[in-house]
């Protein structure tokens, strides 16, 4: 017994050595892009363009930030961008005639119920993930144009705009607001009973239904949050641009997809984070950019893009095998 | 029907081993089944009979031993090969396709076929019907297989070997998922197959069904043949003796002292899993549910768990009447379950071993903001240690550990809510020797705290050697209960199998 004691005691060392490790592939594979990337290009490696690319992929971070919960529990939300899409007009219609205070409640809340409906629907319905947001997808891109009518609404108040464009001690309010959320979802499924729940009914349901986690309530929750994050996008979105469109975010729930997997998570459920994935998001973001700083023809950055994916992947699976 | 000698023998296996990972299923066994022959072959769980049918079926290759049809070496090197030798092999879960209807499952993969190479529907419905009519089964052809019963699937199984030409057919289990008129109708079919010279091997561990079906039967024991005769030359005892062997195991010698009734159910009804069961376990008390495969013991408790709600039925807990609808009230009432099938049910495979074991009681750590992760990670280490778990690191994950110490982290994490009764659902399947031994001399601790235990195993041996009364299940009811001084294997086996149970 005091053999295995001390193997146990030395296994805490190895496990948080595994944890960085674990990270350490995509980490690596993002500082080498920012390597390859300041080589290619002068103007990559400043603080102004660094700062651009983190507000850029803001919005894609943070859908990928909610999309990480989902895709924890083995499930997939195809519905982040339309819901993104229907809180950016409600957004900008409600700041016409209400306070901010008011206005921006409501349309977070209503990414939360968007994501209840999906969550309910995964949950206690037992439509398969990819059938309910699927539906929701057109469902709340629907109420998005149906509110506004098809044309886009513009927003004048000032202080909206700042939050979109503004800056607090030289970094972009999108940034901070990416980070924040990345803080706060990080400690959530770290450190709460609902994130280790969380893995659980990824890993294995069945598993977590006999340790006794409420399987259906945590699942209606990280829909709930995916919904929520996608608000809070469309929150960045609409203040960056100035303008409530019906379709903002059309396709961006495939960018989020990409970030999560990118970031190691695994879609077969119960591994991954979303550190992974914010890196994944930078990844994508700083490819873009450099393809953009080198004048690619956008075309073609379509490729890099669909290659990068696959080959990220790729490596990653062959390197958990082992 | 020993006049059978003189048929020529069409099936033949001689000498088969199989190892897996270095346990030694299948010892030198030796098989031969004539033509138009019934050939029982039976044992207890784990004997080696499953693995014995995957062999000759070319599922897997033998380490050592010769096989043969018709006197010609068969080296099957897959299914389809084994297919393609005149041998079909029907198992328990039936391979069929549900949205196809019962003449396409029955010719897919060779549908017959018109010059313009296309399937020839009036050939296919023609041969279909004939083979219906050779099994004397009434099935519309066109009918999807979602629609059938169970009975009629079997029979579109059995009509799809036909249409193989198979000329040996493996059957495994066949009666398990029929009802008693429909054991008739495939009995029935079965005699008909023989006359037409099939070589027919049937899988049971039902007994009676033996001596109404079967021509001879070969018994397997631990992977070993233990004998083989004519049907009508034995008896139950004669069976009996050769699937349990002779090794009287050893009682352990201290008596327990019992507490109070921790748990009792009564006239617990789940329809269509079991019936009509009560009993009773108190304090410091081991009770077994024995029995075979699919008699309804875990089901039993995982409705006692709240995983399933009975249909009828009371629970008592600690002498109050609770209905547990969940599994966490289940585990805030001081119940505990370690299910059967550690992989698909127990263990998140790829998360840490401390994850596992702190699955169910994570508020414990739980202080808001954030779990207390030190707390955490000193109670874990704790039941590491008091289980003696094997691994290079609380942070490895569940899948790169041995079957024994994943069996210990599954039971670590059902104590780790602090039960008073422990439902344990075979806590040793797939266990080597010296893991087993352990979890043995645990729950012997337990014991002795007081923890009341249902043990739900099918290894007779783990139960007369921890259980202190057993209830004995056949078909999701209670055959027998016997106390541990008047319990033995072959007191136990002819509960379990048998329909009129004699006393031992």
């Amino acid at each position: 017994m005091a053999q295995s004691a001390t193997m146990t005691r030395s296994g805490i060392g190895i496990a948080a050595l595994r944890g960085v490790r674990q990270q350490l592939g995509i980490i690596l594979a993002l500082v080498l892009l920012l390597i390859v990337s300041s080589l290619l290009n002068d103007r990559f490696l400043t603080v102004p363009n660094l700062l651009n690319v983190l507000r850029q992929v803001a919005i894609v971070g943070i859908l990928a930030i909610g999309q990480t919960y989902v895709i924890l529990t083995k499930g997939i939300d195809l519905s982040v961008g339309s819901i993104l899409g229907l809180s950016v007009v409600l957004f900008a219609g409600l700041i016409e005639g209400q306070a901010l205070a008011v206005a921006i409640p409501l349309g977070l809340a209503a990414g939360v119920v968007m994501g209840a409906l999906n969550g309910l629907g995964v949950a206690f319905a037992r439509i398969p993930a990819f059938i309910m947001t699927l539906g929701m997808l057109s469902f709340a891109r629907g109420l998005a144009f149906i509110y506004t009518g098809g044309t886009p609404i513009p927003i004048l108040n000032e202080t909206y705009y700042y939050i979109g464009n503004g800056r607090i001690f030289g970094l972009p309010i999108p940034a901070i607001i990416l980070l924040a959320t990345l803080v706060v979802a990080a400690l959530s499924l770290r450190v709460t009973p609902f994130g280790r729940c969380v893995y659980g009914i990824g890993s294995n349901e069945d598993a977590a239904r006999l340790s006794g986690v409420p399987v259906r309530r945590y699942t209606l929750a990280v829909y709930v949050i995916s919904g929520l994050c996608a608000a809070i996008a469309g929150l960045v979105y609409s203040s960056q641009l100035g303008v409530g469109t019906p379709i903002a975010g059309q396709a961006y729930e495939l960018d989020s997809i990409a970030a999560v997997v990118v970031g190691g998570t695994s879609l077969f459920g119960g591994k991954g984070s979303v550190i992974g994935t914010f890196i994944g998001t930078l990844i994508i973001g700083v490819l873009a950019n450099i393809l953009n700083l080198t004048g690619v023809d956008p075309f073609v950055q379509q490729l890099f893009k669909g290659a990068l994916i696959v080959v990220a992947v790729y490596i990653m699976s062959r390197s958990g095998q082992s | 029907m020993s006049s059978e000698d003189r048929k020529p023998t069409h099936l033949q296996a001689r000498g088969v081993s199989k190892s897996f990972e270095g346990n030694t299923v299948l010892r030198e066994v030796d098989l031969a089944v004539a033509s138009g022959e019934i050939h029982a072959v039976v044992g207890e769980n784990g004997a080696g009979k499953s693995t014995l049918m995957k062999i000759l079926g070319g599922v897997y290759a033998p380490d050592s031993g010769n096989l043969a049809i018709a006197n010609q070496p068969y080296r099957p090197r897959s299914p389809k090969d084994a297919i393609d030798h005149g041998l079909v092999v029907i198992h328990q879960e039936f391979s069929l396709t549900p949205h196809l209807s019962a003449e396409e499952n029955i010719f897919l993969g060779h549908y017959p076929v018109t010059r313009y190479g296309t399937v020839d529907r009036r050939a296919m419905r023609e041969r279909t019907l004939q083979l219906l009519e050779r099994l004397s089964i009434r099935i519309d052809p066109g009918t999807p297989v979602t629609s059938l019963s169970v009975a009629q699937q079997q029979m579109v199984e059995i009509a799809k070997a036909l249409s193989l030409d198979a000329r040996a057919l493996i059957l495994d289990e066949p009666t398990a998922v029929l009802d008693e008129e429909n054991v008739e109708v495939l009995f029935r079919v079965l005699r008909r197959l023989r006359e037409e010279g099939l070589a027919i091997v049937y899988i049971s561990h039902h007994l009676e069904e033996i001596f109404e079906i079967a021509d001879k039967v070969t018994v397997l024991r631990d992977g070993a043949k233990t004998g083989s005769a004519d049907v009508n030359e034995i008896d139950h005892d004669w069976l009996v003796a050769r699937m349990i062997g002779r090794g009287f195991p050893d009682h352990r010698s201290q008596s327990r002292k019992h507490g109070e009734v921790a748990l009792e159910v009564s006239g617990l009804t789940r329809k269509g899993k079991f019936e009509d069961i009560s009993f009773f376990v108190r304090r410091g008390e081991i009770v077994a549910l024995a029995g075979l495969v699919g008699a309804g013991r875990s089901e039993i408790a995982q409705a006692i768990f709240g995983l399933h709600r009975p249909d009828a039925g009371t629970m008592r807990v600690f002498g109050r009447v609770r209905r547990i609808r969940n599994p966490g009230a289940a585990t805030r009432l001081g119940i505990a379950y370690t299910p059967e099938d550690r992989k698909s049910h127990g263990l998140f495979l790829n998360r840490p071993t401390s994850e596992n074991i702190t699955m169910s009681v994570l508020k414990r750590f739980y202080r808001f903001p954030i779990m207390r992760l030190r707390h955490e990670r000193a109670f874990v280490e704790r039941m590491v240690a008091s289980l003696d778990v094997r691994l290079p690191g609380l942070g490895a994950e569940v899948r790169n550990l041995s079957g024994g110490n994943q069996q210990k982290v599954l039971l670590a994490r059902s104590l780790a809510a602090e039960p008073k009764i422990l439902l344990l659902d075979e806590p040793t399947r797939g266990v080597d020797i010296g893991a087993k031994q352990e979890i043995y001399d645990f729950i012997e601790q337990l014991v002795g705290q007081g923890m009341a235990i249902v043990l739900i195993s099918s290894e007779m041996e783990e139960i007369l050697r921890l259980a202190d009364r057993i209830i004995v299940l056949r078909r999701g009811r209670i055959a027998r209960t016997m106390d541990r001084t008047e319990a033995s294997e072959d007191a136990m086996m002819k509960a379990a199998a048998l329909s009129q149970a004699t006393p031992a």
